[in-house]
């Protein structure tokens, strides 16, 4: 197995260019996350958002340009490393919280047992709870506990906050904070709830019609006199 | 070891148009300044700290290292973040605020064509 150059970013984008049924869906699509950033991916609908997440997990090819993850082509070997958060992913429904939990432990390599105990308190899951019974927050809090309890050091979040509801939002967002200040988590998080959010995150990047607008620091944007939000606004509007 | 406060997070006014670390270090430093925040009190982490009001924790390392600068913060490795003993930082910091609030009142005085002492006196003058 090659080791990952430790100083190479976690994300590394080039020049990706994607068509489907010859729409052209990403275009020329270039940036890099530094490990230990927390990032937001931020744009509208139909973006590409989502078929960027979708390269970074090795489950697309790019028609053109590079993507690395942490120095490598994603594939089987950078899947280990990473973390992947689905949009409207889906958990088996006829499972309690507990009996997911002990299979994702078989499922996944680098499962942190001695963790989920911790995690699942500050995420408030309740163990007996069954997936099919569960509320979107519940289930959304459920599937960021599946992605915290591995040790991997990147984690690609599709939309976290979305449909959840305000205190769900609140702990998943304290969750990730916590995994991020404890050290060498570098997070990905494509959002909508930028007003709510933006406090969040130390670099943005705006996607939009399958091109990168803009990537900015969040506090020299601020330094500027600009929000996340006003910068998204003059961006798209 | 003294028991640690806790921030909440209705306690800050955020406003995101500038930088966060600036407003946490100026609300902090009218929390010490008034006593809301007492000398000797510990301070969560940079990671509760930042976990518990949802902001990025470079932001509450930065707020934390330029209190330090100020002496306002002082931290002992192992132990935490405390608020300063030290009475003439405090005693420093409070002058200082006061001269940057009546500065900005001066400001607003002259945009009025007015000297601080004669808009004191217009505000207090009897119908």
């Amino acid at each position: 197995m090659p080791i990952a150059n430790a100083s190479a970013p976690a994300i590394q984008c080039d020049g990706l260019g994607v068509k489907i049924k010859k729409k052209t869906v990403l275009d020329n699509v270039g940036f890099t996350v530094e490990s230990g950033s927390l990032a937001g991916l931020l744009g509208p609908n139909g973006a590409g958002k989502s078929t960027l997440m979708r390269i970074l997990c090795g489950l697309l090819q790019p028609d053109l340009g590079t993507a690395r993850v942490f120095g490598q082509p994603p594939g089987v070997e950078t899947l280990g490393r990473m973390a992947f958060l689905p949009d409207r992913g889906k958990l088996p429904s006829w499972l309690t919280a507990r009996e997911w939990l002990r299979f994702a432990e078989k499922l996944y390599p680098d499962w942190d047992m001695p963790r989920v105990p911790e995690l699942t308190a500050a995420l408030g899951v309740e163990p007996s709870a069954r997936i099919g019974a569960m509320s979107r927050g519940e289930e959304a809090r459920l599937q960021l506990l599946t992605c915290l309890a591995r040790k991997a050091p990147l984690l690609i979040l599709d939309e976290p906050f979305a449909g959840v509801d305000l205190l769900s939002r609140e702990r998943i967002a304290s969750a990730v904070i916590g995994e991020q200040a404890d050290g060498n988590r570098t997070f990905l998080i494509a959002t909508h709830d930028i007003r709510e959010m933006e406090s969040l995150f130390d670099r943005v990047v705006l996607i939009g019609g399958g091109t990168v607008r803009g990537v900015y620091d969040a506090e020299e944007l601020r330094a500027e006199g600009r929000s996340i939000e006003s910068c998204y606004r003059d961006v798209f509007a | 070891m003294p028991s640690t406060y806790v921030w909440n997070p209705g306690q800050f006014r955020i406003d995101p148009a500038r930088p966060l670390y600036e407003q946490f270090v100026e609300q902090i430093r009218a929390m010490i300044a008034k006593g809301t925040l007492a000398p000797g009190t510990r301070l969560p982490s940079v990671r509760e700290t930042a976990a518990s009001l949802r902001v990025n924790p470079t932001t509450v390392m930065k707020a934390y290292q330029e209190l330090e600068r100020l002496d306002l913060l002082v931290s002992f490795r192992g132990q935490g973040t405390f608020v300063t003993e030290d009475e003439e930082a405090i005693r420093r910091s409070r002058k200082e605020l006061a001269i940057t609030a009546v500065r900005q009142m001066e400001e607003l005085a002259a945009s009025i064509g007015l000297t601080l002492k004669q808009l004191i006196e217009l505000s207090e003058e009897k119908e």
